[in-house]
């Protein structure tokens, strides 16, 4: 094994790929512009209106002159629950982000205060925390009431207070959920698309018959462009990371479990596109091929949305996708930070990035028939 | 090998062929194309050979696409294997280069077997594929520089670029130039090792007149730094213009090998002899009388096929013996086309265009 070759090979892949709008387009600034839009979209960035839902334990013309309060204050969608469960369960069931809870004797307590000074009512306030730009808006203006609202009564002092809990145990969002499924998505499109573009239009173009009669051997060539590969995925992974910190404050967490998925990944993808690239012999069909296998891999494994939440049958497909696992164990390892999931979804993903590129490898011959 | 420096009788040009000392070679002159035999001063030694090809066999199911072929290539001379389009051309050089593997047969180059030793040959060989398109994304520098690196040999980038007369292009992308352009880069690249033999697989198919002269140029520069050149052509002219040695492929079969005029002479139709305007009516039969075939038009033009160059005199001496008068003669020699003509029935070129 030539490392000097294999240097040189690696280093003039860089120089090529950085010279093609288009391959930097689709490798870094195309998952950016997804992310941002999606961002945008599930994380509550651009609401004009924030939907805040109300349960009236109270049910007294005190309690609701609140919530017509809230309610006039012009920015606020206010919803009433009635549930006789626990309000916890009932958020979770609901997917509810933003809730205020009026506690029964919320009257009895504030008509107490006028002969008791000692006496407080506390309104719990629900939020998910990863919802900053929502929260901000929200708890300003529950607090601008509470401060008329106290003004009234007593002047000034605080007789109804506000007591905050997440509405999450763990804090994460949609777009925790969705950068690590974009990290997945890019780095299969970038191996797969990099993988048969050497190994169909190179062919095509003679350049594997002119590299086979040189000094470089098959193995020192493939190291090198899986080394570019790897270069390609952790750069993409940082570029969505960054915008991921940057634009939405998400917290991730590198690890050898999140490394391992990148390189394994990287090495899965390819060898499916050498498997394309040699039955395969045509560029444009090719590419075809590999839109076929890699678009539906997108959709079915939880790239955009949980797989959790489509119908029994899809759920049973993505978990046969090797994309779901990859995605699975970049949210774990990443984000969630549960690494017992995170070792089997990198386990998973190990044996078929193995069993792929031993088989791609071994299918991808520089010699013609 | 010893280099030796030739003036072109005809237009003066100094050019530099490499050969043993003894060995006539049959040169083109790189500014005038006018062709001519030297002889490398000195003692005649034994060639060696750069390519020896023995009893090579390449069979697909049904298909023989080679059939039993065996051939052997000079060091320093240009051979050309030329044939149409399906005739076992690519199959054949691309067997020598190892990228497809020979049903049968031996393949020996610079005298190492390449079945077992083409690594050890790699670093003395260099190929252009055919349909050869190079890295789009590198400068024409960037792509011998990337592929210069790759040997352990390694000529020097600038000479080649100013021996391609690629230096005004060198920081062109790869994409952006010509057909023509490609090709000289693609020709280039067979120098970045310094190699011994040069493998051309149709290095100037599909380009315009003018492109397909530059790059014989550049084929013809090659002879002269001694270097062993095996290209593969459909083009008569090409094969005429740069071989000193030919091999005629057709069906997967060697059908003729030898130099241009050694071809001609064995397979090219007779030597025709144009006689115009013959002013009397009795020539053609006075002719026939001497044992010549002839053709008379009927308007006194008289064409008479002759064995050989030297009994254009014959005729004319006969004519004028008998005091007939005309008012001029041409003499056109066979060629390659006629001689493909001659060994297989079809016109090269139309195959090619069908």
């Amino acid at each position: 094994m030539n490392l000097k070759i294999v240097g040189i090979d690696f280093l003039y892949s860089i120089r090529s790929w950085f010279r093609s709008r288009g391959t930097v387009f689709w490798s870094l600034l195309f998952p950016v512009m997804l992310i941002l839009l999606f961002g945008a979209i599930f994380s509550g960035m651009g609401n004009s209106k924030y939907t805040l839902y109300v349960q009236d334990l109270d049910n007294t013309d005190m309690s609701q002159g609140f919530v017509t309060i809230l309610n006039k204050t012009g920015i606020l969608n206010i919803k009433n629950i009635t549930t006789n469960g626990t309000i916890t369960d009932y958020i979770k069931e609901n997917n509810i982000k933003n809730l205020i809870v009026i506690p029964k004797g919320y009257k009895t307590d504030i008509t107490r205060s006028y002969t008791d000074p000692t006496t407080k009512v506390n309104l719990t306030y629900y939020f998910d925390p990863t919802e900053q730009q929502t929260n901000q808006v929200l708890r300003s203006v529950i607090s601008s009431v509470l401060e008329g609202l106290n003004m009234q009564i007593s002047q000034g002092r605080t007789v109804v207070g506000l007591t905050e809990y997440s509405t999450v145990t763990e804090n994460f969002g949609y777009i925790d959920f969705f950068i690590p499924g974009m990290i997945g998505f890019t780095i299969m499109q970038q191996s797969i698309y990099g993988s048969i573009e050497r190994n169909t239009k190179f062919r095509k173009d003679g350049i594997l018959r002119k590299l086979l009669t040189t000094p470089i051997t098959r193995s020192e060539w493939i190291l090198a462009k899986m080394l570019f590969m790897l270069f390609l995925a952790f750069v993409s992974t940082s570029v969505a990371i960054g915008v991921g910190i940057f634009a939405f404050g998400i917290k991730v967490n590198i690890n050898l479990l999140t490394i391992t998925l990148i390189i394994a990944t990287s090495f899965l993808f390819s060898g499916i596109g050498m498997i394309i690239g040699r039955f395969v012999k045509e560029e444009e069909t090719a590419d075809m091929a590999a839109g076929a296998i890699s678009f539906p891999m997108m959709f079915l494994a939880g790239t955009f949305f949980a797989v959790d939440a489509m119908p029994s049958i899809i759920q049973m497909i993505a978990r046969a996708l090797p994309l779901f696992y990859v995605n699975e164990g970049l949210r774990n390892a990443m984000i969630y930070m549960n690494q017992s999931e995170a070792i089997i979804n990198t386990g998973i993903v190990v044996v078929f990035a193995a069993i792929f590129f031993i088989a791609g490898v071994l299918l991808t011959k520089w010699k013609e028939d | 090998m010893i280099e030796h420096r030739f003036k072109c009788p005809h237009c003066g040009a100094i050019a530099t062929f490499y050969g043993e000392p003894g060995e006539t070679k049959v040169v083109t002159c790189a500014a005038c194309y006018t062709r001519g035999r030297i002889t490398i001063p000195g003692e005649k030694q034994d060639n060696s050979y750069a390519i020896e090809v023995s009893h090579l066999k390449k069979v697909y199911d049904d298909l023989i696409a080679v059939n039993d072929i065996s051939f052997a290539v000079k060091t320093g001379e240009i051979f050309a294997f030329l044939g149409p389009n399906g005739a076992g051309k690519t199959t054949t050089v691309e067997m020598i280069e190892s990228i497809r593997t020979p049903t049968a047969g031996a393949i020996k180059l610079l005298g190492t077997d390449t079945k077992t030793g083409f690594n050890q040959v790699k670093e003395r060989i260099s190929i252009l594929p055919q349909e050869f398109h190079s890295f789009e994304r590198f400068t024409v520098r960037e792509t011998l520089t990337y592929f210069s690196k790759l040997y352990k040999k390694r000529a020097n980038i600038d000479e080649i670029l100013d021996a391609m007369d690629l230096r005004s292009h060198e920081k062109k992308l790869y994409r952006n130039l010509s057909g023509g352009l490609k090709q000289r880069v693609g020709v280039a690249l067979s120098l970045v090792n310094d190699p011994e033999i040069v493998f051309l697989d149709e290095p100037t198919t599909g380009l315009d007149p003018k492109a397909r002269r530059e790059v014989w140029q550049v084929i013809a520069n090659l002879r002269s730094k001694g270097k062993t050149v095996f290209l593969t052509t459909h083009y008569m002219e090409e094969a005429e213009h740069l071989a000193d040695h030919i091999a005629i492929i057709h069906k997967g079969k060697i059908i003729a090998e030898g130099s241009l005029q050694d071809l001609i002479n064995r397979y090219g139709e007779n030597t025709t002899l144009y006689i115009k305007n013959c002013h009397s009516a009795e020539a053609p039969q006075l002719l026939e009388d001497k044992g010549f075939e002839v053709h008379s038009s009927g308007n006194g033009d008289i064409t008479v096929k002759i064995d050989y160059k030297e009994k254009v005199l014959e005729v004319l001496s006969a004519l004028r013996h008998d005091c007939i008068e005309y008012d001029g003669v041409d003499i056109r020699g066979s060629n390659l086309e006629e001689v493909f003509l001659r060994l297989t029935g079809a016109r090269l070129i139309e195959e090619v265009d069908t």
